[in-house]
């Protein structure tokens, strides 16, 4: 069975701004997205309005199509609540994973977390 | 202390593994751990490639298992390499007999998602129209005859997308 540890954590290194950064390590696939999502979800609703979440993918080794599913559509949760997503860090696997869906004509990619800092 | 490895002499004969899965994603990392490790070893495809074909055999098998299985049922995948000509790959199902499905009604569903917008998708809907259909050459749908679906999909080595790869941007030709 794929393993998915997760962490969220506040940045606080830019009091004009409100990011949740949530740390992947592991896979996501079909044996455990159902169980992660809604731990985000919950986040989601939790925040305030305009917060941002950075997703860091560094140890993220494998996604599916139903996690990327997921990530749409936490796009449109955070945006209605007048947030941003970043996705940061993404192996090269990854990336070509979320090109070929088209996720990141809606989401933007970057390599470091002071540019995902920037884009939330 | 020495250390032996086994090794496989790669060659271009023929190759063709079957392994039959129970119906539980539990199942899927492993699947997908062989089907990265056949394509790097055996044939001549990229590693990027074999990450690809990790994820087409991933979504097909996991659509077999949610559509067109029962519980406590199996799928059959089946690889097919030549080493310096292509892969192929075939995933069988039993069907559902709750929700049977054709090989048409699901040829209809790839082309509505294939034509959809990217904010019009559900969370389900990407892995076939995008992934599957975008990394292979061919692919078809076909009704087995007692029951349920078989996936065939093909990649070519010598297709003429190779031959481009370094100028174009389609995710189809990009190589690390």
């Amino acid at each position: 069975m794929a393993e998915i540890k997760y962490s969220i954590s506040d940045l606080i290194d830019d009091p004009s701004k409100k990011i949740k950064v949530v740390t992947l390590d592991g896979q996501l696939d079909e044996s455990n997205v159902d169980n992660f999502a809604p731990k985000i979800y919950e986040m989601i609703s939790s925040m305030d309005k305009g917060t941002s979440v950075i997703f860091d993918l560094q140890n993220l080794s494998y996604l599916n199509s139903k996690s990327i599913g997921y990530i749409a559509d936490f796009y449109n949760q955070v945006t209605a609540k007048g947030g941003k997503i970043v996705i940061t860090k993404a192996a090269s696997n990854i990336k070509d994973i979320l090109n070929v869906v088209g996720i990141d004509q809606m989401i933007p990619l970057t390599q470091t977390m002071q540019e995902a800092k920037l884009m939330a | 202390m020495e250390k032996i490895v086994g090794t496989l002499q790669k060659d271009n004969n023929p190759v063709e593994i079957k392994i039959e899965l129970p119906t539980n994603a539990y199942f899927m990392s492993g699947i997908r751990d062989f089907t990265l490790s056949l394509i790097e070893n055996m044939t001549d495809f990229s590693s990027q490639w074999a990450y690809r074909f990790q994820s087409v055999v991933d979504e097909l098998a996991n659509n077999a298992i949610e559509h067109g299985s029962k519980a406590n049922d199996k799928i059959l995948v089946t690889f097919y390499t030549v080493a310096d000509k292509e892969i192929r790959i075939t995933v069988e199902d039993h069907g559902n007999p709750q929700k049977p499905t054709t090989a048409a009604e699901i040829m209809k569903i790839l082309e509505t998602n294939k034509n959809k917008e990217k904010k019009e998708f559900s969370i389900r809907g990407r892995g076939l129209a995008f992934i599957v259909e975008k990394w292979t050459d061919e692919l078809i749908v076909e009704d087995r005859p007692n029951g349920g679906l078989k996936f065939t999909v093909v990649k070519h080595l010598n297709d003429d997308s190779f031959k481009t790869l370094e100028q174009s941007d389609d995710p189809k030709n990009i190589v690390i």
